[in-house]
């Protein structure tokens, strides 16, 4: 993405600038054929190049990796941790760190499995009815 | 003659000027030094690039208006609704972790974002942050994020203690994947430069894997940043369209 958008655009202006052709039926206004001619490169661009959705969902799916792999890790780590503080803390030997260790499985597998669900919408934590919701929201925006 | 090799040396931190106000020593270091240079990189980017405001832009313009656009779609994407407001935190975050990660592979220079407190402090601001704010918005009502919906009473019991506690790892889980990625990656990178000093002509094989461990880096040091600035927004929209 950030390597095709000069390549495409850069031809534009300098046409613009070196071949000012008035006499066919385009628009006078400059900035007008401009617009238009942005307009054909972008539909060009997406008639030629669907690869630009498959991108992003490989941008996602590497996101998504990078992301869980850690998760399960560090719940159960961090959550036995905190069992072991609060043995310390209470002098409740060993039960605080088992009882911790066992949520803190289950709220890495929680975080993985939610990561996981909301991998056919934008990547997240939410479930599907949510994601449509905010799908929804998102088109409702003026600028989008 | 063996060329000594420690990989871990480039994380030590170093007091350029040492500062010690009542017993706390706030010298200024290289870290915080490559932060210095990564928010003025940053201000200098955005600053050049919205100088001109051409309607055909320029490159500065390009690369500005490029990564504003990244970050307000993703904003849009993931907040939804009300997320715009919360706009310029998320571009910040984005930006400082990104400048960061890519002024850490340059050679000589250092790796802030290797450092636990560095990302456990942006971590903690997020996570501060997002509670405030959802506390602020729904108020007591904030605490249904930890009860699940149509589940019996009994099996409650054992599901908000779950929820709580996978609230309450993010800031964990946060810190730790960008301090690991870039603590491993770098270390990685020391390890076989090192080989590739220390045995001679064969170093050539270590020096070719360095060469692909630098693009592997530069793509971890970009998708990093995107990951912590895309969670950020979850977290926000979690506290913002509470369900």
């Amino acid at each position: 993405m950030v390597r095709r958008a000069p390549a495409i655009l850069p031809p534009v202006p300098v046409s613009m600038v070196a071949l000012p052709r008035m006499s066919d039926s385009r628009p006078p206004d400059p900035l007008a054929r401009l617009g238009e001619e942005i307009d054909k490169a972008r539909a060009e661009r997406v008639r030629r190049e669907p690869v630009v959705s498959h991108r992003s969902v490989l941008q996602q799916g590497l996101g998504l990796g990078f992301r869980i792999g850690i998760e399960l890790v560090v719940a159960i780590v961090v959550a036995t941790g905190l069992g072991w503080a609060i043995d310390r803390w209470f002098g409740t030997r060993p039960w605080g760190m088992i009882v911790l260790f066992f949520l803190g499985v289950a709220a890495g597998m929680l975080n993985v499995y939610r990561a996981v669900t909301g991998i056919s919408g934008p990547v997240g934590y939410r479930r599907g009815d949510q994601v449509s919701a905010g799908s929804k929201d998102r088109w409702d925006d003026e600028d989008c | 003659m063996a060329i000594e090799i420690q990989p871990l040396e480039q994380f030590k931190i170093e007091r350029l000027i040492p500062i010690h106000i009542g017993g706390v020593d706030v010298s200024y270091t290289n870290a915080a030094f490559l932060m210095t240079v990564a928010v003025v990189l940053i201000t200098a980017l955005i600053m050049l690039g919205t100088r001109k405001r051409a309607l055909v832009p320029d490159r500065w313009q390009s690369v500005a208006e490029m990564s504003y656009e990244f970050v307000a779609d993703m904003v849009d994407t993931n907040v939804g609704h009300g997320g715009r407001e919360f706009f310029p935190f998320v571009f910040t975050l984005f930006m400082f972790i990104l400048f960061a990660n890519f002024l850490g592979l340059v050679p000589y220079s250092y790796t802030v974002t290797s450092q636990i407190v560095v990302t456990f402090a942006l971590a903690a601001v997020v996570f501060i942050g997002v509670t405030i704010i959802g506390i602020v918005r729904h108020g007591f009502h904030f605490l249904r994020l930890f009860v699940p919906q149509g589940v019996p009473a009994v099996l409650l019991l054992l599901l908000v203690p779950i929820e709580l506690l996978s609230y309450c790892i993010r800031p964990f889980t946060l810190s730790i994947r960008l301090f690991a990625n870039m603590l491993a990656g770098h270390t990685m990178l020391a390890i076989f430069g090192g080989f590739a000093a220390s045995i001679g002509l064969l170093g050539i094989f270590p020096l070719g894997i360095n060469i692909l461990l630098v693009a592997l880096e530069v793509l971890v040091a970009a998708l990093q940043a995107y990951v912590f600035a895309i969670l950020t927004c979850l977290y926000l929209s979690d506290a913002i369209n509470l369900h």
